[in-house]
């Protein structure tokens, strides 16, 4: 206002000069139907070759939505990412997206060993699937080789590396435009030490988690981040969480929880806007992350004890 | 904060004002705070003439008292109460979402908020077959579950469409854009949305928390005077444009582990409505769609009413997803 008075223009002059440059830099807004038609043409999803887990997400990983996978150490979090980082690459004619993978790895977990076995198979199964000569073009070029050098690795120490790369990946993305997914693993790990003030650390997340999903809607990219488990300790009684807090828990799009349930592996959807809360069984072979065996199917059904009661509860509604 | 100029009022001519531009008053709060003897000496004007254009000043820039009966008469003539198309959420929220009025829903994740407001969002297009704004911060909306829940209400195409169309999206992820978007509804985007679809009569900010929460916390006080602006803004638009405002934000635990709505204790002034979203069973991989919801501040009705209600209300009867369920039933 001082510099309005300063320079002797009328409030109304100023007033509409503001208004003229808001309207020319106003936020952009779509309908629900240009969205939707948005969504079915062009953010389609990873698959993750577990046709299970991809019926439970609805195809898949979602591109433009940040998607969290937890779990204890061990339970396949890194081979899923893994897994993912090749799938994206699957070129369009085998229904893939033909994509690059930007991958920021915080913990070094990353085995490049693994890589080329997934990638491996992932090519044995495109080559089994050619039919028309389009796919024949396509596998000469879908190999091993050319999954390695479509695969971006990043390594980061702490938090402020993170940050720091996060904060120029956008330009990278702008120069990368096949790039479709980010992978993040894990975020836990730089958050959980170095720091003395817990609301420090909360304001730090969030902002990531606001940059994170700025991000995969501008750039169409898919975000996986992965995250350390902890104990929440509730008078006697503990139970095993999500690391990071609760406010972490409101910023991917869709959470997945990977858990052990005696000699099986779970996954759970327990998170989503558009999906229900299902559970899911897979294993991890040595060609990746795959469906559990059909022969262990009925098994899968014992855990859960509430699916009966909701279906009912389903039915009388919709009667 | 008016800026002083020419023809404001009697007296206020262009000698007077470079006169009070050179004494440091420049706007109409710097003149009505200042002491006006002081000031006629410096600007050398006459003491009558300044408590004049002062009296004059103070009346044009007064609020004035308006009648009880008066507001009434206007009350029931412009507000409208929303259904939020839930009957458990409803009694809730004494029958519905009222308008000129911010209405908070709060929740852990997976607590259901946004169901709640992709649920209303569509109640209000396709059965009040009005406008909505939707404004998403946290990129949890997807049209098709819009779709979705469109499709139990009709398996008419054309109106689903319809629906759809009268639903406005914006996708923003900072304080700064939000601050915008709703500046630039305020100055006539609003009206503009309505034309030829139905007048605007909600807007959805989902969430509020997740752009004010990554400048709050450590030692930063920009953080707050943002919000305070946010709030503000939403504020004037629900009672300017009459439309009904619902936000969600987020929870935290306070130290004796209760979960609390975030954003602290400033914002919690804020909304007129808030309710707090719960999971009914509380392990952290639930199967249920079954939600709590707990009116925890309301100027209409007592706290702490608790109502148990169905996500899955929205989208009864057949959809994929429950197709799924039914299968799994037979096969266990």
């Amino acid at each position: 206002m001082f510099c309005v008075a300063e320079a002797s223009l009328y409030q109304q002059e100023a007033l509409e000069a503001v208004r003229r440059e808001g309207g020319g830099a106003a936020v952009e807004s779509l309908t629900a139907l240009e969205l939707l038609q948005k969504e079915d043409e062009e953010l389609r999803s990873i698959v993750t070759f577990s046709s299970q887990l991809d019926a439970a997400l609805g195809g898949g990983v979602q591109i433009g939505k940040t998607t969290e996978i937890s779990g204890g150490p061990g339970v396949g979090k890194t081979q899923l990412c893994l897994q993912l980082a090749v799938d994206v690459q699957v070129p369009q004619c085998f229904g893939g997206l033909g994509g690059q993978v930007v991958y920021i790895d915080t913990e070094g977990g990353f085995l490049l060993q693994r890589v080329v076995d997934i990638a491996a198979a992932a090519v044995r199964h495109c080559s089994l699937l050619v039919e028309d000569d389009e796919q024949h073009v396509a596998i000469d070029t879908f190999t091993v080789e050319t999954v390695l050098s479509n695969m971006f690795l990043v390594r980061c120490h702490d938090y402020v590396e993170l940050l720091a790369e996060l904060h120029l990946l956008s330009d990278f993305l702008s120069n990368h435009p096949r790039v479709r997914l980010l992978v993040i693993d894990s975020v836990a790990c730089p958050f959980r030490k170095h720091f003395d003030e817990l609301s420090q650390r909360t304001r730090l997340l969030n902002g990531l988690a606001q940059q994170l999903i700025a991000m995969a809607t501008s750039h169409e990219i898919a975000v996986v981040i992965t995250n350390q488990m902890t104990t929440r300790v509730h008078g006697s009684q503990s139970q095993l969480v999500p690391a990071l807090g609760d406010s972490w828990g409101h910023a991917p799009t869709t959470r997945l929880l990977l858990q052990w349930m005696g000699p099986h592996r779970l996954a759970a959807i327990f998170k989503s806007p558009d999906h229900m809360n299902s559970t899911v069984q897979y294993q991890i072979t040595s060609d990746g992350f795959r469906d559990a065996d059909q022969s262990e199917q009925p098994q899968r059904k014992r855990p859960r004890t509430d699916t009966d009661q909701s279906a009912g509860h389903q039915r009388d509604t919709s009667c | 904060m008016a800026v002083l100029s020419e023809g404001m009022c009697p007296g206020l001519d262009e000698v007077l004002l470079r006169g009070l531009r050179a004494a440091d008053v420049k706007t109409v709060e710097d003149l009505v705070s200042s002491d006006i003897e002081e000031l006629a000496r410096k600007c050398s004007v006459s003491y009558k003439a300044l408590f004049a254009i002062r009296r004059v000043l103070l009346a044009q820039h007064t609020a004035f008292p308006v009648s009880g009966a008066d507001l009434y008469e206007e009350l029931l003539s412009s507000t409208a109460i929303i259904s939020t198309g839930n009957p458990s959420l409803d009694k809730v929220l004494d029958s519905g979402l009222y308008t000129g009025e911010i209405t908070e829903l709060s929740g852990g994740p997976g607590s259901g908020k946004s169901q709640v407001c992709f649920g209303v969002a569509v109640h209000i297009s396709y059965q009040l077959k009005q406008s909505v704004i939707f404004i998403d911060t946290t990129g949890g909306l997807t049209a098709r579950r819009l779709l979705q829940m469109l499709q139990t209400e009709t398996s008419n195409k054309e109106e689903q469409m319809e629906a759809l169309q009268r639903i406005h999206i914006f996708r923003l992820f900072d304080v700064h854009s939000l601050l915008d978007c709703l500046h630039s509804l305020r100055s006539g985007r609003l009206q503009q949305a309505s034309v030829g679809s139905g007048s605007v009569k909600a807007v959805i900010v989902d969430s509020v928390s997740a752009v004010i929460a990554p400048l709050l916390g450590g030692r930063q006080n920009e953080g707050m005077s943002l919000m305070i602006q946010v709030a503000g803004t939403l504020k004037t638009m629900a009672k300017d444009f009459n439309v009904a405002a619902l936000v969600t934000n987020h929870v935290t635990r306070s130290g004796s582990g209760e979960v609390q709505p975030g954003l602290g204790v400033s914002w919690s002034h804020i909304p007129r409505t808030r309710v707090l979203l719960e999971q009914v069973e509380k392990s952290l991989v639930s199967q249920s769609t079954l939600r709590s919801a707990t009116l925890i501040k309301s100027s209409r009705q007592p706290c702490h009413i608790k109502e148990v209600f169905d996500l899955q209300w929205w989208s009864r009867s057949k959809e994929g997803s429950s197709g799924k369920r039914k299968l799994e039933e037979t096969d266990s």
